[in-house]
């Protein structure tokens, strides 16, 4: 096992490089003069040309990228050329209300999705298989702003039972920052009444971005559910009288889940992008708003920041299911 | 008592004979998926409205811009069945106005996808070595960023206008078709056949076009027609967060986003653009997943 994880582990430097290179030459083509925009269209050449030096815009684009990937591995990855902020602190402000919304999503997408792939495979081709898979082909055509949008009118705008958006209300006091996950932090508090407000919040942001994940995982539960089932230990279990409860329960099912493991890593990275139109939606303070924001104004050190902490998480997370395949599974070590 | 050779008795007499066999029976297999049909349908009407919708509109010169400041906010009536919105202009014409834009953007986006993967792809594939590590090296690292964030930052950098979304997204769109390729590409050219025209003398290109290519295309299609539905959507998305198509050209997405400021009490400014892109995007995958039911044997089950 020790091998295979460090073999892993070493593959990620190739690719942390290469994102690096990526992530800088889409920054740079962002159009118009960053430095003009931020100065403001009083601004003398002087100005401009002190500020573009402040940035070090006023060097060959090598020497820029050099820079810029020696700030990134001693954790300086620039500024906001708007703000003047760096943009780590940035990261860490917005990063937690995004990965709390992700995470809250996933495991909406799991505990449904997993059980009624489960129900459809083993009810196929009746009404339950039906159903699922139109629901499924419905869930992930809706599109999620749009489905926000009708959330908010329905719930928020007519019914009042759900506030229309943010993370808290203006007035409420949040806790103290120990993880940024504003569930978690409020209970470590023990801060009740701040909680649950928080889970209101996060209820319709969160249910928006679990529909395309839910059905996919519901389709993915489905097909590997079907390819166990046809296999011969579960004919073998059957032949032998086992329930059909049992049958399911203890062969199935955990042969079917380290399917849909593969699925539920790479939709967490899909879905870290994808938060962008639900947060606009929401105004939820996470990192997608943020990146908007960024590329509206031009601002590109942001937009660099963003899309390689996504692909930075994206990989991580990645590697995580490998590991755990590996530990499931020994055939994958040794390959 | 003899047994009919039933499996002698319809067996195709020539290639043109098999290829009419094989889609009658894919034909079947897809008129057999209720919902395969239903979603064939709902793309033939949007097809329809696309091309004709626009001359058949109840007020044409609001899709060029035109406004009635007399008319704001009426609810959906006889008169105006979606209502109008706040410059008067009547949602059913600009909702059927839009789908031209968002029916055209969504194919070239994907079109543009499918060129660029598949001859990315196809390289990698029939060359392999170094070629096909540096490719499928980019292409890894273009699927850890996020395609909607990706194609925002080009979208941006490149400027607005419909020409420049469709490059912004179809750059982001095209390593799964090269994946996808490449994968194809490999299996294919360890077969007989190709094996046999290349111990035959046929040139490199000779292999690709008349060998390779054609066995490759059906996979092809298929993701072509799974990714129009998310294409619309991605096009839609760009609209509403305001990179994209701008008015007053009528998209889905950025009347969406206008409506937004209108709600609760204009509604029906929302909702309607909001169907719609539902509509095409329900319609697309639909169809998408019956055919690759019918015509590709390794999903079938």
């Amino acid at each position: 096992m020790l091998p295979f994880v460090i073999r892993r582990f070493l593959l990620l430097i190739p690719v942390f490089i290469g994102l690096s290179m990526l992530v800088f030459v889409i920054g740079r083509l962002l159009p118009g003069d960053p430095v003009q925009l931020a100065a403001g269209p009083h601004a003398t050449r002087e100005e401009i040309a002190a500020l573009a030096a402040e940035f070090g815009l006023d060097q060959p684009l090598p020497v820029q990228y050099l820079a810029y990937a020696k700030g990134l591995a001693i954790g300086d990855w620039g500024r906001s050329i708007q703000s003047r902020q760096p943009v780590i602190d940035d990261l860490k402000t917005f990063m937690p209300a995004t990965l709390e919304l992700v995470i809250a999503a996933m495991i909406v997408a799991i505990l449904i999705g997993i059980p009624t792939g489960l129900l459809a495979a083993v009810y196929r081709d009746r009404w339950p298989d039906t159903l699922s898979r139109a629901v499924s082909l419905g869930a992930i055509s809706i599109p999620r702003f749009f489905l926000g949008l009708l959330l908010q009118l329905a719930l928020a705008m007519w019914l009042g039972l759900l506030p229309l958006g943010g993370r808290l209300p203006i007035t409420a006091e949040p806790p103290p920052f120990l993880t940024g996950f504003l569930l978690i932090d409020t209970l470590v508090a023990r801060d009740f009444s701040t909680f649950f407000l928080a889970l209101q919040h996060m209820a319709m942001p969160a249910v928006a971005l679990s529909l395309s994940p839910l059905a996919t995982i519901m389709r993915m539960m489905r097909a590997s559910t079907l390819e166990v089932l046809s296999q011969d230990y579960v004919l073998t279990a059957r032949a032998l009288g086992l329930s059909q409860r049992l049958t399911i329960f203890k062969y199935v099912l955990k042969n079917a889940l380290s399917a849909s493991l593969t699925v539920i890593g790479l939709y967490f990275g899909w879905l870290l992008g994808g938060t962008v139109l639900v947060e606009t939606v929401f105004d939820w303070p996470g990192i997608g708003l943020y990146a908007t924001r960024a590329i509206t104004t031009q601002d590109f050190m942001p937009v660099m920041g963003v899309t390689l902490c996504i692909g930075l998480i994206f990989v991580a997370v990645n590697l995580l299911v490998d590991l755990a395949y590996g530990l499931v599974n020994p055939k994958v070590r040794l390959s | 008592m003899s047994v009919a050779p039933h499996d002698f008795g319809d067996f195709p007499r020539s290639a043109a004979a098999a290829r009419f066999e094989a889609w009658r029976r894919a034909f079947y297999r897809f008129s057999g998926s209720r919902l395969s049909v239903i979603g064939l349908g709902i793309c033939v009407f949007l097809v329809l409205v696309a091309i004709f919708g626009e001359s058949f509109v109840p007020y044409p010169q609001h899709v060029t811009g035109g406004i009635a400041p007399r008319a704001r906010f009426l609810p959906p009536s006889a008169t105006h069945w979606f209502g109008t919105n706040e410059l008067g202009q009547d949602v059913f014409t600009l909702v059927v106005a839009g789908s031209r834009v968002s029916l055209l953007c969504g194919f070239a986006v994907v079109f543009a996808a499918a060129v660029v993967g598949t001859v990315l792809g196809g390289i990698a594939g029939y060359y392999g070595g170094w070629t096909d590590d540096l490719i499928m090296r980019l292409t890894d690292l273009k699927l850890t960023i996020p395609g909607l964030i990706l194609a925002m930052a080009i979208a941006a950098a490149l400027g607005p206008g419909i020409v420049n979304m469709i490059i912004a997204v179809s750059l982001s769109w095209w390593p799964g078709f090269a994946r996808l390729v490449r994968g194809e590409v490999l299996s294919k050219k360890e077969e007989l056949f190709v094996l046999a025209a290349r111990a035959l003398g046929a040139s490199h290109a000779r292999l690709i076009w008349r060998h390779i290519v054609p066995n490759v295309l059906g996979a092809i299609v298929i993701k072509m027609s799974l990714d129009m539905g998310f294409a619309i959507l991605t096009v839609a998305a760009l609209g509403f967060i305001g990179i994209g198509v701008k008015p007053p050209t009528p998209e889905w997405g950025s009347l969406l986003a206008i409506a937004r400021g209108y709600m609760p009490e204009f509604w029906w400014t929302a909702v309607f653009p909001g169907l719609a892109i539902f509509l095409a995007v329900f319609g697309f995958n639909l169809l998408g997943d019956g055919l690759r039911d019918v015509l590709d044997p390794k999903a079938r089950r």
